[in-house]
């Protein structure tokens, strides 16, 4: 194995990541996780794991601080990573984990549990504009993981049983609390799981693009975050926008691997 | 405009329209009537479908308006007489957007202008109207340029933000009437004459993008017809005062379509009367617009028009009526103002004496005095998010009519145009409570 | 060096018993625009209301619905919690359909102990609407002559006007060499909304020793400009410090908007009326959308900021009808923009921070 030249450290609200990187800034080392509610524990778990790669930079080890490589954070819970070279927002280190991956600019979108973003990316990599979506969880994971809790479906199941119909409900509600009980009175009517299903995505799908177009679609659309793993939201993505759905390889790894190469170039 | 032109225009919006859609129009009215199957309303006016068809005109006509008018685009508020005056074409955003509203495709037009940046906490008018400019998608097939945009600050400030937007778009002149609202029983004199410099300092203003000049006389008559439409409209809703009530508010909701849009027409004041003559035969026949009507209701605040039938039916199922509201009496309560011998003044005690220009005090008067004239059982006080004017006060309105005057009151949170807004579960709970409430 | 340590800055409470202690009264006056003259010749003194943050919503929360902004709410549930006890009347000008809301309910369902006394600020920028708000003054001078049992002369008024407009020159200085001063946007905001309490006479003294004082140098910081209602919760500022930038201008409700233009006229009240509707660009007086956008871009210009953040209170309709237009405008002009909405009762949110964040390391 290359050796780790910088590490970054991505602390969402759904799942943490940590990310080691070469001196090509090629992802060598990761790990991914459930996130935990005690945010430091798990951060100082990583951070052991991490030291059996590599030494970092800014953490004092026997009172040498020159031995080891650097430590970005990022994601909401970054100001609790106290061992950080810096800290950078996710909006920058999502554009820059993609450009690297991909090669090129467009719109990033990135689903997360609690937030979802759109970032133009240009051309060469820098952010051009960013939307997040407002206070309300509407337009995130979370939306859709309540209504599944709520029809009982398996979050690993959502996708499938989603695109297993071609019958869709319409669902009006942009408030979780009223999108909820919006669909047990569509229980209430006898209407089947998945249509409810697939009208939820819809609802979604909707609210981010809007968000898409406050901030203008530069082609081609990319998208991130754990909700990939979900198979409908890129196919709805696709058809609300017109537009071919890239993923990077690592669609959960970007921020993490955004605040690595952020920490290469403070080696370099 | 050329000949072909103006042949091609009298053939679609006289001949066409005298003809084939009158005739469209009249027999789906007639099939809907004959085929009405609601156990508890009474079916449609006879005269719905002269509204219908004098709406339908109206904005086939406006479909050619900038070939034959100067167009002006106006608040609802809006001392209109003076434009129409001038010969100009009258289109209210504010009723462009209703009727996207009760067509449902409101919200559809609306996220286009929520994808250019317009927040989803702006009136949900606005954002129809300003999804329309961007989109082009209108159910009435096409919305005329404006030349001229008047705004009359007497039913919000929120119209003011609005047509600065449209004065942009369009760039274009914005006459802005400022009603400084009155806190008090009246109105001070200064305030009144501040409206009065205001409109004589509009008609210039408009005389020039109309290129001619105000006529005193048809000033006069616009403003006769215009207080004849209005007369009629207020007798109409005080027919109300009978019981059971002829028409319901929902009713009202529909049929008031030309007094806002077609006020100062001949034809308006003739459809009035017409209406008129057909409620009156109503009561001499006994007919209620609910059957077997047992309570009778006050709604305050603009109506929910996407859902419309579904109140309608949810509460006549119950023997419930809607029978008054602040709303549509707001076009008939100002007749009394308007006085064709003196003009300009009395367009300004009508701009500023609009129900929306006064105290929250004021509203509760109002609303005490409509219950005892119209024996009102209760009260539904729409929360619409997108008209803060005439929503705040509505919780200490509520808490007064409960306790001074007994009645019971219900809090209805909605918006006027956006259904998302509008949960349909919660809803339906709150209303089913406050039917049992009044049956105690 | 902070504010504290360069000048006393003193406490709103603290100058109000004070000026009680010598006779006068006082006058909680809610936002925007209102004619501060005319109340120190009365020997009233104003003290504004923006919010204020953190007090008990649940109070303003029984009589206003969900969708009213906290500006109104929290002043609403300030009032009705005895925060503004120490007041002898309340001033309520018309700025919005919100505040026009609450004045009505104040005056109608909800009357606190002092008298309620509203106004209203014309729009549209026409000569009549100068006339009018000439006349309005004239009638609230009527009102305020109830409530302090004194006529003060045309030679007062114009006296205290006079007071006004040379503190409202050392404030347009202040906003202008701010760079250059030895504040950091927290201490500088904390220092000129002093303004909202003070009497003229005391806020020139501390203006003035601003100016005595020695101060050298520049800011640090990627130059920003901030547009919105109120910088509050204040701690907005020092997350904006914390990031590496300041604020260079602003157009905000409470402070830029009100740099007044000393007035022309002789009268008294025609001069008061000029210098309030002859403010900056502001949606209040309804000015057109090209002109704060002008604005905006002469601030630009004069401070080379890199970006502008719109910072709002959500729900405030006025700014939002603006926002499209103005973002746009900004963008034509390679200007880039982050627009963050707040309630003001509640702490800055992670995710607006990270909004800020973010938008600093786009334009770093």
């Amino acid at each position: 194995m290359a050796e780790v030249r910088a590490l970054g450290i991505d602390v969402g609200s759904t799942t943490a990541k940590i990310v080691g990187i070469d001196d090509d800034g090629r992802i060598i080392w990761h790990v991914l996780e459930q996130a935990d509610p005690q945010v430091g524990k798990q951060v100082e778990k990583f951070l052991e794991l991490a030291r059996e790669v590599t030494p970092i930079l800014s953490v004092p080890i026997e009172g040498e601080r020159e031995i080891g490589v650097p430590l970005i954070a990022t994601g909401y819970g970054r100001k609790l990573v106290h061992q950080a070279t810096r800290t950078v927002t996710e909006i920058t280190c999502h554009a820059r984990g993609v450009f690297r991956e991909l090669g090129h600019g467009g719109t990033l979108v990135d689903i997360g549990g609690q937030d979802s973003k759109v970032i133009g990316i240009s051309p060469k990599g820098e952010v051009v504009d960013f939307s997040m979506n407002d206070k309300c969880a509407a337009g995130t994971g979370r939306f859709l993981e309540n209504t599944a809790n709520r029809l009982g479906v398996h979050l690993d199941r959502l996708g499938e049983v989603t695109l297993s119909t071609v019958e869709e409900v319409s669902i009006s509600s942009t408030c979780t609390v009223f999108a909820e009980s919006e669909v047990i009175s569509l229980i209430a009517h006898g209407v089947a799981t998945e249509p409810i299903l697939k009208g939820l995505h819809r609802s979604l799908i909707k609210r981010v693009v809007a968000m898409i177009r406050t901030v203008g679609l530069r082609p081609p659309l990319m998208l991130s975050g754990g909700v990939v793993r979900n198979p409908a939201i890129p196919q709805i993505l696709q058809e609300e926008t017109g537009e071919e759905v890239i993923i990077p390889r690592h669609p959960q790894l970007m921020g993490a691997l955004g605040a690595a190469l952020i920490a290469l170039e403070l080696v370099e | 405009m050329s000949i072909i032109d103006s042949l091609l225009y009298h053939w679609n919006v006289n001949i066409l329209s005298h003809s084939l859609l009158r005739l469209n129009i009249w027999l789906r009215a007639e099939i809907s009537r004959a085929s009405w199957k609601s156990k508890y309303l009474a079916p449609p006016l006879k005269i719905s479908w002269l509204n219908k068809d004098l709406v339908t005109r109206h904005w086939l006509r406006g479909h050619y308006a900038n070939q034959r008018h100067k167009v002006a685009w106006v608040t609802s508020g809006a001392p209109t007489e003076l434009l129409k005056a001038l010969d100009y074409f009258i289109v209210y955003p504010e009723n462009h957007a209703a009727i996207c509203g009760t067509a449902r495709v409101a919200v559809d037009i609306m996220s286009v202008a929520e994808e250019a940046g317009y927040s989803q906490d702006i009136c949900s008018y606005a954002r129809t109207d300003f999804g329309t400019l961007l989109s082009g998608k209108t159910p009435v097939g096409k919305l005329p340029r404006p030349d001229l945009l008047l705004a009359c600050t007497n039913i919000c400030q929120t119209v003011l933000f609005w047509y600065r937007v449209l004065a942009r778009h369009f760039n274009i002149p914005l006459i802005v009437i400022d009603t400084p609202f009155v806190y008090h029983s009246e109105a001070t004199e200064h305030a009144l004459q501040f409206v009065l410099r205001q409109l004589e300092q509009a008609i210039p203003v408009a005389e020039q993008v109309a290129g001619k000049s105000l006529q005193e006389r048809k000033l006069k008559e616009v403003g006769r017809l215009s207080k004849m439409a209005t007369e009629l409209w207020l007798e109409i809703i005080e027919r109300n005062q009978h019981q059971p009530a002829p028409i319901s508010v929902i009713d009202q909701f529909i049929q008031m379509a030309p007094i806002v849009e077609m006020r100062g027409d001949a034809e308006t004041v003739d459809f009035y009367a017409a209406m008129l003559k057909e409620v009156d035969e109503r009561i001499a026949n006994g007919i209620g617009a609910v059957k077997g009507e047992k309570k009778r209701l006050l709604w305050d605040n603009l109506p929910i028009w996407y859902r419309l039938r579904y109140l309608a039916e949810f509460l006549g199922e119950n023997g419930v009526a809607i029978v008054a509201s602040t709303y549509t009496n707001a076009w008939g309560e100002l007749a009394r103002y308007y006085d064709v011998e003196r003009g300009l003044e009395s367009l300004a005690l009508a701009c500023i004496y609009v129900i929306l220009n006064r105290s929250t005090g004021h509203k509760l008067k109002t609303m005490q005095r409509m219950i005892e004239e119209y024996h009102l059982d209760g009260v539904i006080l729409h929360s619409d998010r997108s008209c803060k004017p005439y929503s705040i006060g509505q919780m200490d309105q509520r808490d007064r009519l409960i306790r001074e005057f007994e009645k019971p009151a219900l809090l209805l949170e909605a918006d006027h145009n956006d259904f998302r807004c509008f949960a349909e579960q919660q809803v339906a709970n709150r209303l089913a409570a406050f039917v049992e409430m009044l049956e105690r | 060096m902070t504010a504290e340590n360069a000048v006393l800055i003193p406490r709103r409470s603290e100058v109000a018993s004070a000026f009680k202690q010598q006779g006068g009264l006082v006058a909680a006056v809610l936002p925007i625009h209102y004619p501060r003259a005319l109340l120190l010749a009365f020997n009233i003194l104003p003290m504004e209301v923006w919010g204020p943050p953190r007090v008990d919503v649940s109070l303003g929360s029984a009589h206003l619905q969900p969708y009213v902004c906290s500006v109104v709410r929290n002043a609403l549930s300030f009032i009705l919690g005895g925060g503004l006890d120490v007041a002898d009347l309340i001033m309520v000008p018309h700025a919005c359909d919100s505040l026009q809301g609450l004045g009505s309910i104040l005056l109608d369902f909800l009357p606190p102990k002092q008298p309620v006394i509203p106004f209203y600020l014309p729009r549209g920028g026409s000569q009549q609407g100068e006339v009018f708000f000439a006349e309005e003054l004239r009638f609230l001078y009527q009102r305020l002559e109830e409530i302090a049992g004194i006529s003060p002369s045309n030679e007062t008024i114009m006296k205290s006007i006079q007071w006004e407009e040379v503190a409202d020159e050392l404030l347009a200085r202040l906003h202008k060499q701010r760079g250059r001063l030895q504040f950091k946007d927290h201490d500088f905001y904390r220092l000129i909304r002093t303004r909202e309490y003070l009497p003229a006479e005391d806020f020139i003294d501390i203006a003035q020793s601003i100016f005595d004082a020695d101060y050298e140098g520049q800011q640090e910081g990627i130059p920003i400009i901030l547009s919105g209602i109120v910088p509050e919760p204040m701690g907005l500022l020092k997350t904006i410090s914390e990031f590496g930038a300041r604020v260079v201008a602003d157009d905000l409700a409470c402070c830029g908007r009100r740099l007044y233009p000393a007035g022309r006229s002789e009268d008294p009240f025609f001069r008061m009326a000029e210098r309030i509707l002859g403010g900056p660009p502001d949606w209040c007086r309804g000015s057109p959308i090209q002109d704060r956008l002008d604005h905006l871009h002469r601030m630009i210009d004069a401070t080379d900021a890199r970006g502008v953040i719109f910072y709002n209170v959500k729900f405030c309709e006025p700014e939002l009808f603006d926002l499209p237009d103005l973002r746009q405008g900004l963008g034509d002009l390679g200007v880039p923009t982050v627009s963050i909405e707040v309630d003001i009762s509640d702490p800055l949110s992670s995710q607006a921070t990270t909004r800020i964040e973010a938008f600093f390391e786009m334009i770093r």
